[in-house]
């Protein structure tokens, strides 16, 4: 600092404090007494908030305080519970707080872009921009038929056998490019559903599959109506893919310890398995890129 | 104009894309802006950029658009349309080369163009024009080398993977060419106001645009015999771009930058190009209702 404005600021300190705190002659500045014992107070005061401010950011960077994640609502309670079992081991030493959400991979970006989210379960496809992930797991998606339906008696249901029902799936609001893609994957396979019902509360989908003999796509370990025929579909073509995410350059070890937390989960109770693209994909000419 | 504006982002969620358009009634300078000044990658629209550059430099008398050019077939930029999908030695003419690159956005023609003009040309007429936001760092051969060294081995449906994509600089406008919305309006406004460069060379500049095959992005807004639609676009993995001016039978003439990106990787996703020409139409007739 230069000179002029630093003599200004002191001398507006020591009018505020009503205390000299320098000695002024022509040859020299010296430190009062006075100065001398406030000097020992106002350093204990900047380490104070120093430690404050390093504190407001470790909780900001999640390393210490408050780990805010969030699950899909998709998850059976067997993963979930051993989801938050398995993050407290592996994270009983830094001891975060964990605040966690249930929800919609839509909702989680919004919270990742407004800074409200430190870590979080997402659906695969969805906008990655500005995010880090974990691995990409998979959840095959089976098929929840009525008990009287004519698939019900196959071992592996063929999409295309399924023509007539309507689909139960949910909003679209949840997972956009998700929900576009599920009914795409449906389309390819030949099923085309003449109507789409939204629903996502487990007793509600029951009750429009034995109701309305709408069917339901859900992966296997997240069946819990036992009077509805869950069945694997012909090919596995259609499946949730998961990763954890979270913001980019905001890692830490809390957030490690959910992914980790979380991946072993998926593999453990979802039978969950690591997702390797495999459909052929032809780029038409319009794409302008070529590899 | 605010309902304009809500309908334009309720078009872009719909479609599954996150989108930011700018356009501008060339005379009168009302404007839409839906996110206008967003740094955005330009992938080919950047090859407008180095047509008016082009155009400029044989203005001045650098170059002769007349020039013959040897392409042997080794060694081309590739890509899936023009010269970049042919097989044998071409001879043709620098003007020749323009509109192959403008028509279906041939990268082997944009390169040797490059070639002829130099990146820093293009930066140079880029930033006399006043766009400061606009900056090419890379040839098409070498962007197009930044996906393949980025993607690794497995082919176009590497592409698709969250991790693959994440990583892609071409994806980064930080890291690859880029622009706004905002300056590319600014470009076409000068093109359409023989600003740009001299009348004669502005006039071939708009003839080469409104060759342009493509009919599934900016011109599918416009299904209108006696509308004029001319643009350029730009593909990458997850984006799709269309810069262009439409102009009506009564004078009216609007320039449109819209660049989108999608949550979906796939390759192939009709709603998302078309509603490059659903936000335009939705922004034209915002302004021309003002009028």
């Amino acid at each position: 600092m230069a000179q002029p404005p630093l003599s200004q600021r002191i001398q507006r300190l020591e009018r505020e404090l009503g205390v000299r705190l320098f000695e002024r002659t022509s040859r020299q500045v010296r430190l009062t007494e006075a100065g001398a014992l406030l000097l020992t107070r106002a350093r204990e005061l900047l380490a104070r908030s120093e430690e404050f401010l390093a504190t407001a950011h470790r909780i900001r960077d999640g390393e210490t305080g408050l780990l805010r994640a969030a699950l899909p609502p998709d998850l059976s309670g067997e993963t979930v519970a051993a989801l938050l079992a398995d993050f407290d081991r592996r994270h009983d030493l830094a001891a975060p707080e964990l605040e966690l959400h249930e929800l919609s991979t839509a909702q989680q970006l919004a919270r990742f872009a407004s800074r409200d989210l430190d870590v979080g379960l997402i659906h695969h496809p969805c906008d990655i921009t500005g995010l880090e992930l974990g691995p990409v797991l998979r959840r095959d998606l089976g098929v929840l038929l009525p008990p009287g339906a004519p698939a019900a008696d196959l071992t592996e249901v063929p999409l295309a056998s399924l023509t007539g029902h309507d689909l139960i799936l949910f909003p679209r609001t949840d997972a956009p490019a998700l929900y576009d893609d599920l009914l795409t994957t449906c389309a390819r396979n030949g099923y085309t559903p003449p109507a789409v019902r939204h629903a996502q509360g487990a007793s509600f989908v029951r009750g429009l599959v034995l109701s309305a003999g709408a069917v339901a796509l859900t992966p296997r370990d997240t069946v819990t109506a036992p009077d509805l025929v869950w069945r694997s579909l012909a090919g596995a073509p259609l499946a949730w893919r998961h990763s954890v995410a979270w913001p980019k350059g905001r890692g830490s070890t809390a957030v490690t310890a959910f992914a980790d937390a979380a991946t072993h989960a998926l593999r453990g109770t979802a039978g969950a398995a690591p997702d390797v693209p495999t459909r052929p994909l032809h780029l038409r000419p319009a794409s302008e890129y070529w590899l | 104009m605010t309902d304009a504006l809500g309908r334009v982002r309720a078009a872009f969620a719909e479609a599954g894309v996150t989108g930011w358009l700018h356009a501008v009634d060339i005379d009168t300078g009302a404007q839409l802006d839906a996110g206008a000044d967003q740094p955005v990658c330009t992938a080919s629209v950047h090859k407008l950029c180095l047509l008016v550059t082009l155009h400029e430099l044989a203005d001045t008398g650098d170059l002769d658009l007349t020039e013959q050019v040897d392409c042997p077939p080794l060694g081309r930029t590739p890509g899936p349309t023009g010269l970049a999908a042919m097989r044998d030695p071409v001879r043709m003419s620098l003007r020749d080369l323009a509109y192959l690159m403008t028509a279906v956005s041939d990268n082997t023609a944009a390169d040797l163009l490059l070639g002829r003009v130099g990146l820093d040309a293009v930066n140079r007429t880029t930033a006399r024009l006043g766009l400061t936001r606009t900056h090419a760092v890379h040839t098409f051969g070498e962007l197009l080398a930044t996906l393949r060294q980025d993607a690794g081995p497995g082919g176009a449906r590497i592409l698709t993977d969250p991790h693959v994509l994440t990583r892609l600089r071409a994806l980064d406008p930080a890291r690859t060419n880029r622009s706004t919305p905002r300056d590319m309006t600014r470009l076409l406004s000068a093109v359409w106001r023989d600003e740009a460069c001299a009348p004669e060379h502005a006039a071939a500049v708009r003839r080469l645009l409104g060759l342009q095959v493509w009919p599934h992005r900016l011109a599918s807004g416009f299904p209108f015999d006696d509308v004029h639609v001319a643009g350029k676009t730009g593909t990458l993995p997850t984006l799709r771009n269309e810069v262009g001016v439409v102009e009506y039978p009564d004078g009216g003439r609007y320039a449109v930058a819209v660049f989108t990106r999608t949550a979906n990787p796939a390759a192939t996703l009709p709603a998302a190009d078309s509603v490059i020409g659903t936000t335009a139409r939705l922004a034209v007739e915002a302004l021309r209702a003002r009028t």
